[in-house]
């Protein structure tokens, strides 16, 4: 029988649905491997606001990064404790600073809140502006999507969780768009976030193919049904075609996207019904809860791996000089204030609890990237998930020992179950250049302000 | 607390002077841009920019405003002697005049430590060197 393409989509009304792998496809994987080895996944998270463990305070009571390093550490005082589940996929990289996001000049200073997300993935000093003419730096995300990116039908994603206003300036002669995007295609090309789940979801899995009206796609919005349905005889014909293992794979998968989409209409009809909203200005299929919306963005990304509809993807979690409150964490008080802790031992430890609340978002993402079959093995074999933000001790706007780690073990790449610190001084950007090289991307060089390349399978016994 | 802070160096401004800890008087020139912490119960980073001809200074200061994101440049004037400085201005454009008072000392680590009076709030505050770039 021949190979099912791994191009193959189930199609039918207009829409089409990309697939997962399946051993149907296995010659063509096989060729595939052959030509070009297993693709790792990527996915870079940006949080704002530094961490409590990079305040003077925080760092003698290790809040953020283990005190031991190499494979002895202990997660338990510190904000990545819920990661200990996944301490083999995990390498922390700490003690790294990011210059780059420092002011250059006087008009700069105080400006950081405004200029540092676009220094996360770029390592680079954005042009203060607030005109067209701006300028940072190509993202690391976006380096890896043009090695990779060119075969999938959405070469790279972005999405955030907070409101984006990508027009006008935001402070401190700061375009928004510094502020904003943390995926820069070019220099002076910042690439927008999408901060509906909706909207996401149609542009994986809502693809309408030309010639459909417009009216038709609202209409079967309106009736609350399932994309699944649009392609029903084409999965049942394929489903013909499958053996056992690959008949449930398919159906698993697509009731993945089905649970989601559920999801998702379960939002919009709650936010829709008038009932009082935590968030009245979002759209109507941004969640109120926070959790719910990180939850459902990451459920998102893996099927998005799993159908090969993208391999990378840019996630701005917060938004600088944000006040949210997340009240599913337990700790109360707004998340700017609490990052201007003043040094003082409680509030500092109230940030540290924020800190681990928003790291334990990560291991639902983890989890879902280790259930999903991916080739010989699960996505998360084949998955590099980097985290950290451009700031450090938020409450003085510095950007020295800047919370960073990875999980993954990018196909081999990274070693994983370990905590590297590097010598004081060493800039995040060297240890950006190094995950650039892990993904393949080994003649790159230089990245931002890199001085060299930080070993990031480093030099640990056991 | 923040709003507190930011209105009251914001709707207030500048002025001010006197002395503090002793400096040499081969000390360094203080001329050039300052990081400035001002220190409430949040850290206001703000730009402090000096120059020195012998005990003489002047300079600006960037106040930020109520408005997240905006700061006002107020002018200063003053002296350093045997280490310490003193510095004034007066807000423009505020509803009353209203007067900053800076004073401090450069320590022997190259940071200039002290306080900034706004009328009868004062802030402590610390200012290092901006290693300015292009």
């Amino acid at each position: 029988m021949t190979p099912l393409s791994r191009r193959a989509v189930l199609q039918g009304m207009g829409a089409a649905i990309a697939l997962p792998f399946l051993d149907a496809m296995v010659p063509v994987r096989a060729a595939t491997r052959a030509s070009s080895g297993q693709i790792t996944r990527l996915v870079c998270i940006e949080m704002v606001h530094g961490s409590a463990g990079s305040a003077p305070v925080g760092l003698t009571k290790n809040l953020w990064a283990p005190a031991a390093t190499g494979r002895d550490f202990d997660l338990t005082p510190t904000s990545l404790r819920s990661l200990q589940p996944f301490r083999d996929h995990l390498t922390i990289v700490s003690n790294t600073d990011v210059d780059p996001a420092n002011p250059f000049t006087a008009t700069e200073i105080g400006g950081d809140h405004f200029r540092s997300s676009a220094v996360f993935l770029t390592q680079a000093h954005p042009k203060q502006t607030q005109g067209a003419d701006l300028m940072a730096g190509v993202s690391l995300d976006q380096l890896y999507a043009g090695r990779v990116g060119r075969n999938t039908v959405i070469p790279s994603m972005q999405v955030c969780i907070e409101p984006v206003d990508q027009g006008g300036g935001c402070g401190y002669g700061y375009s928004c768009a510094y502020t904003d995007a943390i995926s820069w295609a070019a220099p002076n090309r910042p690439l927008p976030m999408i901060r509906d789940p909706r909207i996401v979801f149609d542009e994986l899995f809502g693809r309408i193919e030309p010639g459909v009206p417009e009216a038709v796609r609202r209409e079967q919005l309106r009736q609350q049904r399932s994309i699944l349905d649009w392609v029903m005889t084409s999965a049942a014909r394929l489903r013909a075609r499958l053996g056992p293992t690959d008949r449930a794979r398919l159906g698993d998968y697509l009731e993945q996207v089905r649970e989601v989409e559920r999801r998702i209409q379960v939002i919009e009809t709650r936010n829709l019904s008038g009932e009082e909203r935590a968030l009245p200005e979002s759209p109507a299929g941004v969640p109120d809860s926070f959790g719910d919306h990180v939850a459902i963005m990451f459920d998102l990304q893996v099927l998005a791996f799993a159908a090969d509809v993208t391999r990378v993807v840019a996630f701005k979690m917060g938004r600088d000089a944000s006040n949210r409150g997340y009240p599913e964490s337990g700790v109360s008080g707004g998340f700017h204030n609490l990052s201007h802790h003043g040094g003082r031992d409680a509030t500092v430890l109230e940030f540290a609890r924020l800190n681990a609340y928003h790291v334990s978002l990560i291991p639902h993402l983890l989890s879902r990237l280790q259930s999903t079959p991916d080739g010989e093995g699960t996505l998360l074999d084949h998955t590099l998930v980097l985290y950290g933000s451009p700031m450090g001790d938020s409450n003085v706007h510095n950007h020295k020992r800047v919370p960073f780690f990875i999980v993954g073990r990018a196909g081999g790449a990274l070693r994983g179950g370990v905590h590297l610190k590097a010598r004081n001084g060493t800039p995040l950007a060297d240890v950006m250049l190094g995950v650039l090289h892990a993904l393949g991307l080994d003649d790159l060089a230089r990245f931002g302000d890199s001085e060299g390349v930080f070993d990031l399978k480093g030099i640990v016994a056991g | 607390m923040t709003k507190h802070v930011t209105t009251i160096v914001a709707v207030l401004m500048l002025a001010g002077a006197q002395a503090a800890p002793a400096q040499k008087n081969d000390a360094p020139s203080l001329s050039g841009t300052w990081n400035m912490g001002l220190q409430g119960g949040h850290v206001i980073p703000v730009a402090l920019v000096l120059k020195q001809e012998d005990a003489t200074l002047t300079g600006t200061i960037a106040m930020p405003t109520q408005t997240i994101g905006q700061t006002v440049e107020v002018r200063l004037t003053g002296e350093t002697t045997k280490g310490s400085i003193t510095l004034s201005g007066i807000v423009e454009n505020a509803k009353e005049s209203t007067t900053i008072t800076i004073k401090g000392a450069l320590n022997e680590e190259g940071i200039i430590e002290g306080t900034v009076a706004v009328g009868s709030h004062e802030l402590p505050y610390t200012a290092e060197r901006l290693k300015e770039r292009k």
